[in-house]
Formats: structure tokens, sequence, C-alpha cells
């Protein structure tokens, strides 16, 4: 076995989870805890060694391991990275890290359960970015849904069992379109080939095979279908602001940062790479959604009252970018939607960490209780503002160079009318300044109400985990190259093997 | 010896039903482990049985089944232990039980129409009785009447669809049939034979529409009984019907859309019906006519892959199915509820137990990491590799997943989203040893097989 494995990567939170739920651990709240920090951030600091060894200009996937598995299906186990998910898995790795730092003042009960429910959620997590092969792909997608159903159903506020079970049937819902999908192409593959696998790279980096146009629309949606719920595309939204809203705070940090960048990767990873030819058909249809969920979602966080609720349209707000840089269909409009994957999971994850911060101290999501929080936090309400502002897309922060790069990928892009989208989108972001701007003058400025005198400036905790997404927030806001290096040299090839 | 565990299996049944009169009360536990070794015995002779045909070509032993036989005789066996503390009174239900598997093994294996009728009826009749067997309960009774009604009328109609076949072909053994049918056009005759012929399996195996005596009857039944008619009784009736199939009808479009629409129709009624249920074993009742649903698809794409996508899903279903009967068994010995919502917040207290509950639970709705995942996700596969024109019946059978994964996700919602109610004070440990030990075994198969999928299905693949 070499040092750096990844399949030692994937189950070394699993590992930490069976360690943390044996009836050997102690029932102690602060050694748990501090447990799961520590599994958490060596999964960090491992990850963090596959981008050092990670060579972006090498075609086709890396660390591969393959093992066979279920051999009359020609199944096998097999992981593998490209330039696109090792910046999802390290991602991942980071903000659930972040998340484990950030449950100490929101989770009060059941502690065992839930951190084991973190780690396994991270091991699901990182199959699905790593997997090579379309049934485990398929197998920690849907694995992924009982620990996620569990943190807000068991930990959530309101109506958590409703949202949660919404939040599973929708997701599960959409999953079988994917199963169909997939098998679909794989028998298509086993009728022209006489070879039955789930090899991922027959399907996409050595792909040799056209689909027939009425197949692979057909599998295009199976598999729209399943990543539109996660993403979300408009129509298929409604579960997330219900999730979102009833989740706590750290579970809404990596239900907005990672769980909706599944549905961006599998875009990609799909239907870009599989259907490529089909998505050239569908692009504008893609486009319009994209368009769409921008727009929409922009209005209809202007018009929230709840906090948390403006944060979650937000999120669907941003994820139409990426729907819209897929819909390109150039090197700049993909680089475009990745880069926005990852500026959106840090971004994202600081607003509903800022929420989570207020909530705790206030007990109210109402954005008409709150106002002149700045005056008694001014260390939350700087750090806050940074966030803000790269979320509306202010130029040296990320998720100006996310969104810059999407927008001017598109403009130059070849599918049709995507010129007028382009700027029908681009009013979106006008929105999004506005609701943003207005939300954080609403919560921070002006005077404070009495009832919140008590309210304290950020615990040493909160401090870490808000710079920490600062810094990353600026770092690759300034330096975009650092990012673009890393997942440019997989974009550019991809685009190159027969968009 | 061709029939080897099935005569080791009747040596036993005569002394257990000799000793049922003869044994004082207190001595009851003998006829247990008697019919414990019996039927270890019996599975191990499975290894020492020669194959071919016997008694005339009446029975026939080979590989396929000798599969269903390792089936059957680990399902009983489970069936069993759940019993041991359930049936205090008498031991005739040993008898009974072990009757009705020797059915259930002649079942697999019968070669002609008089066989497989006698088969049946061995099998139906004791599982009549078992159904009925609280006799002092309401329930009890109205189910084994319903059970009794339904199976009569059934198995009437079937040997009704035998005497046309009888009519066409002047021959009673299935290989005689067989090659007789090989030749012969499909005409209306025969589609009327194949219906009902049909009505007498799908009694068996609780297909839509012959599935109303299954709600009532594992409600009503002792509780091993129900478990034991969820698997032994349903694995026997899916071999024998695609071994019938198999040889008698092989290849016609016209059967395969016969047996995909009821299909369709049973799991779609049987998860719908079960998304209202409160009381658990209806629940399961009709969780269990859905998954017939479920293993008839693998039936209707009448390929080679699709036959041993059914066996395998049966292994599967024998752990996960018997693992949710175990824990349902430990919680209503003790408590004597049978409701979903007595479940509730049953995870603070009882960690493990609850975990083995949920994840036969999970299995049987398909999540991974679980046998049921690889067993629904194979069965979906033969389907798709079996052709495009199976593409509507993959979907229907893919939405129903969706559909069944919300009364699942409801249960394991009571056990560990709802604060306790009242479950708390509930103390396991008064709990025999052998139902927690059944839950233990069925939980690790069902982990196992959901890792190590590979070797089982290969297994099948090279014996069915």
């Amino acid at each position: 076995m070499e040092l750096l494995s990844l399949s030692f990567l994937i189950f070394l939170p699993l590992i930490g989870a069976i360690i943390l739920f044996g009836p050997w651990f102690p029932q102690n709240e602060v050694k748990i805890r501090r447990f799961a920090k520590g599994f958490a951030g060596l999964v960090f600091i491992y990850s963090l060694f596959f981008i050092a060894f990670f060579d972006p200009i090498k075609k086709g996937f890396q660390f591969e391991e393959t093992v066979p598995w279920i051999t009359p299906l020609g199944i096998n186990y097999s992981v593998a990275i490209d330039g696109i998910s090792i910046i999802l898995v390290v991602l991942t790795a980071f903000l659930v890290l972040l998340a484990v730092i950030a449950s100490k003042y929101s989770i009060t009960k059941r502690h065992k359960l839930y951190y084991s429910l973190i780690l396994i959620l991270e091991t699901a997590i990182l199959g699905v970015f790593t997997a090579k092969d379309l049934f485990l792909f398929l197998l920690f997608w849907e694995i992924e849904l009982i620990p996620m159903y569990f943190l807000i159903a068991i930990w959530g506020t309101g109506r958590k069992e409703y949202s949660a079970m919404k939040f599973i049937l929708y997701t599960f819902a959409g999953s079988i379109f994917m199963i169909a999908a997939i098998l679909g192409i794989v028998f298509y593959n086993l009728t022209k080939t006489g070879a039955l696998t789930f090899d991922l790279n027959t399907y996409t980096y050595m792909k040799s095979l056209a689909y027939p146009t009425e197949l692979g629309i057909l599998a295009f949606i199976g598999f729209f279908l399943a990543f539109a719920v996660k993403l979300p595309v408009v129509p298929f939204h409604t579960w997330l602001p219900d999730a979102h809203v009833d989740a706590p705070t750290p579970v809404s940090m990596l239900l907005a940062g990672i769980l909706l960048k599944m549905g961006g990767y599998g875009l990609i990873r799909m239907n870009l790479q599989i259907l490529p030819e089909i998505l050239g058909i569908l692009a504008p249809i893609i486009v319009v959604l994209g368009v769409i969920n921008i727009i929409y979602a922009a209005i209809v966080a202007l018009a929230q009252t709840d906090l948390k609720k403006l944060v979650a349209y937000s999120s669907v707000s941003h994820m139409g970018i990426v729907l819209l840089g897929i819909g390109a269909m150039n090197a700049a409009g993909v680089s475009g939607a990745v880069f926005q994957m990852a500026a959106h999971g840090v971004i994202s994850a600081g607003l509903f960490m800022v929420v989570g911060v207020i909530y705790l101290r206030t007990h109210t999501r109402e954005i008409e209780q709150l106002g002149g929080l700045g005056q008694n936090a001014s260390r939350i309400m700087y750090l806050a503002m940074v966030i803000a502002l790269g979320s509306l897309g202010l130029p040296l922060l990320m998720g100006f160079a996310a969104e810059t790069l999407a927008f001017y990928g598109a403009f130059i892009s070849n599918t049709e009318y995507i010129q007028v989208m382009t700027v029908i989108a681009a009013v979106g972001v006008i929105f999004t300044a506005a609701y943003i701007l207005w939300m954080f003058q609403r919560v921070f400025f002006g005077n404070i109400f009495e009832k919140w005198r008590h309210f304290h400036d950020a615990t040493p905790h909160e401090l870490v985990i808000l710079i920490s997404l600062v810094l990353v927030i600026v770092v690759f806001g300034v330096n975009p190259g650092g990012l673009t290096d890393i997942f440019g040299p997989t974009v550019e090839n991809l685009m190159a093997l027969g968009v | 010896m061709q029939l080897l565990p099935e005569i080791i299996l009747i040596f036993f049944i005569l002394i257990t039903l000799v000793l049922s009169f003869t044994l004082k009360k207190e001595r009851i536990n003998l006829i247990v482990w008697l019919s414990v070794s019996g039927i270890i015995l019996s599975l191990v002779s499975i290894g020492f049985t020669s194959q071919g045909e016997a008694f005339y070509g009446t029975f026939v032993s080979n590989s396929y089944v000798n599969i269903f036989r390792a089936i059957i005789l680990p399902g009983t066996l489970i069936t069993l232990f759940l019993s041991k503390h359930y049936i205090k009174s008498t031991g005739e239900f040993y008898f009974f039980l072990l009757t009705a598997t020797l059915g259930a093994m002649l079942l697999c294996g019968a070669n002609d129409l008089v066989m497989l009728f006698i088969a049946l009826e061995t099998l139906s009749i004791s599982s009549f009785i078992l159904a009925g067997y609280a006799k002092h309960d309401k329930l009890s009774n109205e189910a084994a009447l319903k059970y009794l009604v339904f199976g009569a009328a059934s198995t009437g109609v079937m040997l009704f669809g035998f005497s046309f076949i009888y009519g066409i072909t002047a021959e009673t053994n299935l290989s005689l049939i067989s090659a007789y049918l090989g030749g012969y056009e499909v005409n209306y005759i025969l589609i009327i034979a194949f219906l009902l012929m049909l009505a007498g399996f799908g009694f068996k195996i609780s297909a839509v529409p012959f599935h109303s005596w299954a709600p009532d009857v594992y409600e009503g039944a002792p509780l091993p009984v129900a478990a034991y008619l969820s698997v032994v009784s349903k694995a026997a009736g899916f071999a024998i019907l695609m071994r019938f199939l198999g040889m008698l009808f092989p290849d016609t479009l016209l059967f395969s859309i016969i047996i995909a629409t009821v299909a369709a129709i049973t799991m779609t009624l049987g998860n719908l019906a079960a998304l209202g249920q409160q009381n658990i074993r209806r629940l399961m009742a009709y969780s269990s006519v859905a998954h017939a649903g479920y293993l008839l698809m693998g039936l209707a794409v009448m390929t080679y892959k699709g036959m041993t996508a059914v066996i395998f899903y049966l292994v599967t279903y024998l752990f996960m199915n018997f693992g949710v009967w175990a824990a349902i068994e430990i919680f209503s010995a003790i408590t004597g509820r049978e409701n979903v919502d007595d479940y509730r917040g049953l995870s603070y207290k009882h960690r493990y137990f609850t975990l083995g509950l949920a994840l036969c639970l999970l299995s049987l709705a398909g999540i991974p990491f679980t046998a049921g995942f690889f067993s629904k996700f194979y069965l979906f596969t033969t389907v798709a590799v079996a052709g495009y024109k199976y593409m509507p019946l993959l979907v229907i059978g893919l939405a129903n997943t969706a559909i069944a994964l919300f009364y699942y996700m409801r249960i394991v919602k009571a056990l560990y989203v709802t604060p306790p109610d009242k479950t708390q004070y509930i103390d396991f440990k008064k709990s025999p040893f052998a139902l927690k030990a059944i839950l233990t075994a069925t939980v690790a198969g069902v982990v196992l097989i959901g890792i190590f999928a590979s070797p089982v299905i290969e297994f099948i693949v090279r014996n069915a």
C-alpha cells in the first residue's frame, strides 16, 4: 500500500465513527468532541498531501486504486481523482473540520451519535467525489442520505422531521432516475462492445461511443434530474429552504457547502463527460434554467424576513451560475462553474456560520428583530462583511473570480442565445448585491435594541472558523490562479476530448 | 439418494410427532432441539445428495433445487428459534412446522403435476394450521380461516389450470409436457391455463390480486409463523414458479408481459397500502407483498440472469426480513405492543437493538452497504440488460423503491428521531438469548452480504 491511499482517506472518517460510536468510548461530551475534532483535522491534513502530490498536467485520473468487487456485474471498487474532484475533496475535509468545531455551541444532546454521523457523512461525500465506478458513485450517493436525514431530523429546529423527510424523499426520488440512466448507458455499452462494465473511464476519458440521440436524451434527463434535485435547479428546489432552515448550524454549513456541490460535480462528471453531444443539444435549456435560478432565487431572497431562509435562497441563486457555466460548454465556462462551486462552498458555509452565531445569542432569525449588532460585536461584523461581500462578488474576493470566469465563458460561448441570457443573469447579480447589502445593513448597522445589549462578540471557536473561512476567501480571491492551476488543465483536457 | 434431505426430515418429523404426545410439558425443549438437529442434519446432507430424477421422474434434484433447499432450511431453523419462546404449550407446533418445510422442499423439486400439487398442499395445509395455532386468539382464528378459504380457492383454480395442460399434452410429467409444448403454438387455451395456474402460485407468493390474505394472516398468526410465511413459503413458491415457467413457457413475450404487469401492480399496490399502516406487522405484510412484486420482475424478463437475481434477492430477503421479525418479536414479547408509534425513541436507551432493526429496515428499503441494496441493484441491472422493452418495468420498479423508502423511514424515524415516550423503561435484558442471537446473526448477514456480495452472486450464477 502506498503512503497516499485514497481509500484510506475515504474510510478514515468511518474508522473514526466506529471508534466513537462503540461502547468503549467514554460518554464524556468534551472527550467525544475533542476526538471528532482531532479526526476531522487528521483527514483534512491528509487530504492536503494529495494536493501537494497532485500533478495537474497529467491527463485523466490519478491516485487510482482498483479492486474487482462484484465480478459477475463487472463492478469494481475503484477510486481516483482528477483536477475537479481534488478541489472538492479538500473542500469537504476543510468544511467538515470547521463544522465539527462549530458544533460546540449548537449541539447539546446525543453527542456520540452526532459526531459519528458527521464522520460517516464525510466518508460518503468523499466517496462520491472520488468514485471512479458508476456503481460506487451511486452507492456513496445514496449512503449520504441516511446520516444527513438524522442530522436534520434529530438536532434540527422547527419542522425538522418534515424537512428531513422531504430532503431524503426528494433526493432519493431524483437518484432513481440516475439509476435508470446508468443502467441505460451500461446496457448500451454492453450491446455495442459486449463488455458489462461500470468503469467511469470507459464512459468518460476513454469514451469511444456516441449514444443514439433518443437514448442519450433520456439518459441525460435521468442524470440531470438526480443532480437538479441536489444542486438545486429551480422547480426542484423546494426541499432546500426547509432543510437549510431547520438544520442546525454546522449541518447547514455542510449542506450548503458540500452537498449542493455533489449536484454540480455530478453534472460535470456525468452529463458533461458522458453525454457531451447531448449537452450540446440541450445546452440552451440548461442555460435558461440557470438564469431562472439566478433571477428567481434572488428575487425570492429579497422578500425573505428569515435570515437563514435568505441565505438558503442565495445558495440557490449562486448555483445558477454553475448551470450557466456548464451550459457555456467551453473551458472558461466550466472552469467558472468549478470555481463557483469551491467559492460558494466556502462563502455559504461562512454565511450560515454567521447566521448560527447570531441565532445562538438571540434565538431569533427574523431580520426585523435584529439590528445594530455591529455595535456590540465588531469582530463578527467585519468578518461577516468580508463573507457577505464575497457572496455578492466584490473584486479581489473569491466570489468575484468565480462569477467573472463563468460569465466570461458564457459570453464567448457558441451556445444559442447565451449572450442574451448572460446579460439577464448579470442583472441578477444586482439583485444579489441588493439583498445581501440590505440584509447586512438591517442586521449589523443602526442602533442596537435594548434586549440585545448582552449580545457578546465572537468566542475563540467562532473566530477560528470565521477567520479561516475569510482567509480562504481572500487568498483565492486575490490569487485565483492558485485554484485554477489545479483544475484548469483537467477542464481543458475535458473540453478537448470532444465536447 | 436424490431425496436424502427430505428423508432425514421425514425421520425427524415422525420422532417429533411421537414425542409431542408422549413427552411431559416441561420437557418440550427436547422437541425443539430435536427439530433443530433434524434441520441441521438435513442441511448438511444437501452436500451428499446425488443429482437426477427420483420416483419415476416425479422429483428432480439438481443444484438449483439444492440452492432452494439451502434457503428453506436455514429459514426454518430461524423460525424454530423464533418459536422457542413464543410457542410454549405444545410440541405439535414443531411437527407442523417441519411438515410445512418438507412440503416446501418437495415443491422446489417437484417435476410432475401431481407431485407439485401434493407438495403444495402439504405446505399449505400445515401453514393453515400454523396460522391458527393460537387457538384462543380471535385474530389468529380469523387469520387461519381467511388463509384456508383463499388457499383452497386458489389451489382449486390452479388444479383447473393443470387439467387444461393435461388436456393439451396428455402428460403430467413436467419434462414431457415441456417437450410437447416446445412445438406447440400459443393459443387461448394455453393462455387460460397459464392464467389459472398463475392464480395458485400467486397465492403462495402473495402477488396482487391474490394477496388479500397476507395482512390479516401476518397480523393474526403467531409471530414466527408470519415470519415463516413471509420468507420460506414465498421462497418455495418462487422456486417452483420459476422452474415451471422456465420449463413450460420459455421466451413467450405474451406471458412475459402478463408477469410484468402482475409485478408492476403487485409492488405498487403493496407499497401504497403499506404507507398508511400503523400496525408494524400489517406494514411488514404489505412490504412483503411489495417485495414479491420486485421478485416477479426478475421472472418477467425470463432470462438466466433474471433467475439468478431472484435467487440472490431471496437469499438477502431471508436475512433482512427475519431480522425485522426477530426484532418485532423481541419488542412485542416484552411490551405486548405492535404499533409503529410504540417504537418511539427506542434508540435512546437500546442502542444496539435499534441499530440492528434499523439496518434490516434500511436493507429492505435498499440503502447501500446493506444486502438489500445489492440485491435490488442486481435485479434492476438484469431487468435493464434484458432489453429496452423492459424499461417501463424498470422505471416502475425504481419509482416503487422511492415510495417504499417513505414507510421504512417512518419506523426508523420513530426509533431515532422522536423523543422517548415510555420506551426508556423497557428492559431487554429479559428477552431470550435465542432471539438476540438471531437478530445479531441476521444483521451480520445483512452487513456482510452488503460488503462482500460477489462470492454469493458468483456461487448462485455457477450453480443455478
